[in-house]
């Protein structure tokens, strides 16, 4: 491909004259970390595959849109993580039933104090991983992308709530929420180290 | 002294130091015990990590996308032409809603009421315009309905027959009218979308018409085709495609 040396601006500009094979250069060179955030956002491997391709399809379909004087990079990483918030908030109406009934804090404490009590730590530590994993889905949706933006992605407020579409101190608020929910869900796992 | 608030010890956390409340923290043992803890669980909260891509994943996702992206040469002749197209064609609606006015007029002045039976209504003739922004607004009622089964599909719990017995109805109501668009698909020689069309046609009679009913393994091999295939993905690019072929049904309707 002879974009591969290109710069994304200069890419770009041959995406738009015309030639279309221009914009696989893009997808190479974006998919990963456009794949680490949708996953990190979704949860789950084949629903961040789907986020992926649908951030770019929706790129594409826009790039008459982007300003050069942005990157790409940050561009087709916000699109990413609202694909991925949207993803996730359809699923909400399910999600957020089966995870509250099975995040109650005084079961998880009863399961975390059994498991403790077998020989295998290694089948704790896995329990205890997957204890993150249902205390995060229990996020709201924003909530949920707000706290992996800041926490695994070390995005500023002013970038969370640019990718999100919300004001600066909005998306401070949401990382303020998702901390004392994950703080107040995880704490039993405490009791148990 | 004034204790600082969880929200500023968080600020404090994520902003390295750089919110401010550094020398607050050194002065203030319970701010500074709270501030420990808040580090301490924030430090342990690691999530699964994102499962490693292959080297050609890139290019992986570019050959599932590239066929759906139309190029921009052509797309940007139709945007630059779309303001003159758009002037004429209402200035040529307009001369045939006149023009039908004085036709209908004239015609009905020359022919006796009692040949109306005899003769096709006049209305007849103008009918194949608005006929191609229907068949656009029927088959984007089609893929909205066909997504959301296969959303359903996608999260489908194959032991629940309370979850099982919707889909089937859904997909037995779809099918008819999945045959109805792919003949429309032919007829207009749109290769994406009679590939999708076909893909779905196969799962949904799969769904509808499964001899013995929809049973756990069924939903599983639905579920195993539908991925293999990128069904869900195809329908959402067809969908993305549908404001456009609206907008080129309604130009359409102009220039005849």
């Amino acid at each position: 491909m002879q974009c591969m040396g290109k710069s994304d601006h200069e890419t770009i500009k041959a995406v738009l004259a015309g030639d279309k094979e221009a914009y696989g250069a893009l997808v190479m060179r974006h998919s990963h970390s456009l794949f680490r955030v949708a996953f990190r956002i979704t949860g789950n491997e084949f629903e961040a595959e789907d986020v992926v391709q649908e951030a770019f399809l929706r790129g594409y379909q826009k790039l008459e849109s982007f300003e050069s004087r942005s990157k790409f990079g940050t561009w087709i990483y916000r699109i990413a993580v609202r694909c991925a918030l949207d993803r996730i908030g359809g699923h909400k109406a399910d999600d957020s039933s089966r995870v509250a009934e099975e995040a109650d804090p005084a079961q998880e404490q009863v399961r975390v104090a059994d498991e403790a009590a077998g020989p295998d730590r290694l089948l704790l530590s896995g329990e205890i991983g997957a204890l993150r994993d249902l205390a995060l889905r229990s996020l709201t949706a924003t909530e949920r992308a707000a706290f992996v933006l800041r926490h695994m992605e070390d995005c500023t407020s002013e970038e969370i709530g640019a990718a999100l579409g919300i004001p600066p101190n909005a998306a401070k608020q949401a990382v303020f929420r998702a901390v004392r929910k994950l703080r107040s869900r995880l704490a039993p796992l405490r009791a148990t180290r | 002294m004034k204790h600082l608030t969880e929200e500023e010890l968080i600020e404090q956390y994520y902003s390295k130091g750089a919110a401010g409340f550094g020398r607050h923290l050194e002065a203030c043992t319970e701010c500074a015990e709270a501030y420990a803890a808040l580090q301490r669980d924030l430090e342990e909260m690691k999530f699964a990590a994102p499962p490693v891509r292959i080297p050609g994943y890139g290019a992986k996702v570019w050959q599932a996308i590239a066929p759906s992206l139309p190029a921009y040469e052509t797309r940007k002749r139709s945007w630059l032409g779309i303001g003159l197209w758009r002037g004429l064609s209402y200035a040529a609606c307009a001369l045939l809603v006149v023009g039908a006015f004085f036709a209908g007029r004239l015609w009905e002045q020359r022919e006796p009421r009692t040949t109306a039976n005899s003769s096709p209504p006049p209305a007849q003739e103008h009918a194949a315009p608005p006929q191609q922004r229907i068949v656009v607004v029927v088959l984007s009622d089609h893929l909205d309905r066909s997504e959301r089964l296969l959303v359903e599909l996608k999260h489908a719990d194959a032991g629940s027959e309370e979850m099982v017995s919707p889909l089937r109805d859904e997909a037995r109501s779809l099918l008819v009218a999945n045959r109805i668009c792919q003949q429309n698909a032919a007829k207009i020689d749109d290769p994406a979308l009679v590939t999708a069309l076909n893909h779905l046609d196969h799962l949904l009679d799969g769904l509808a018409n499964q001899p013995g009913g929809v049973n756990s393994a069924t939903i599983a091999r639905l579920q195993e085709e539908m991925n293999a295939d990128g069904l869900l993905f195809q329908v959402r690019v067809l969908r993305s495609r549908i404001p456009e072929q609206e907008a080129g049904a309604r130009s359409k309707e102009g220039k005849i």
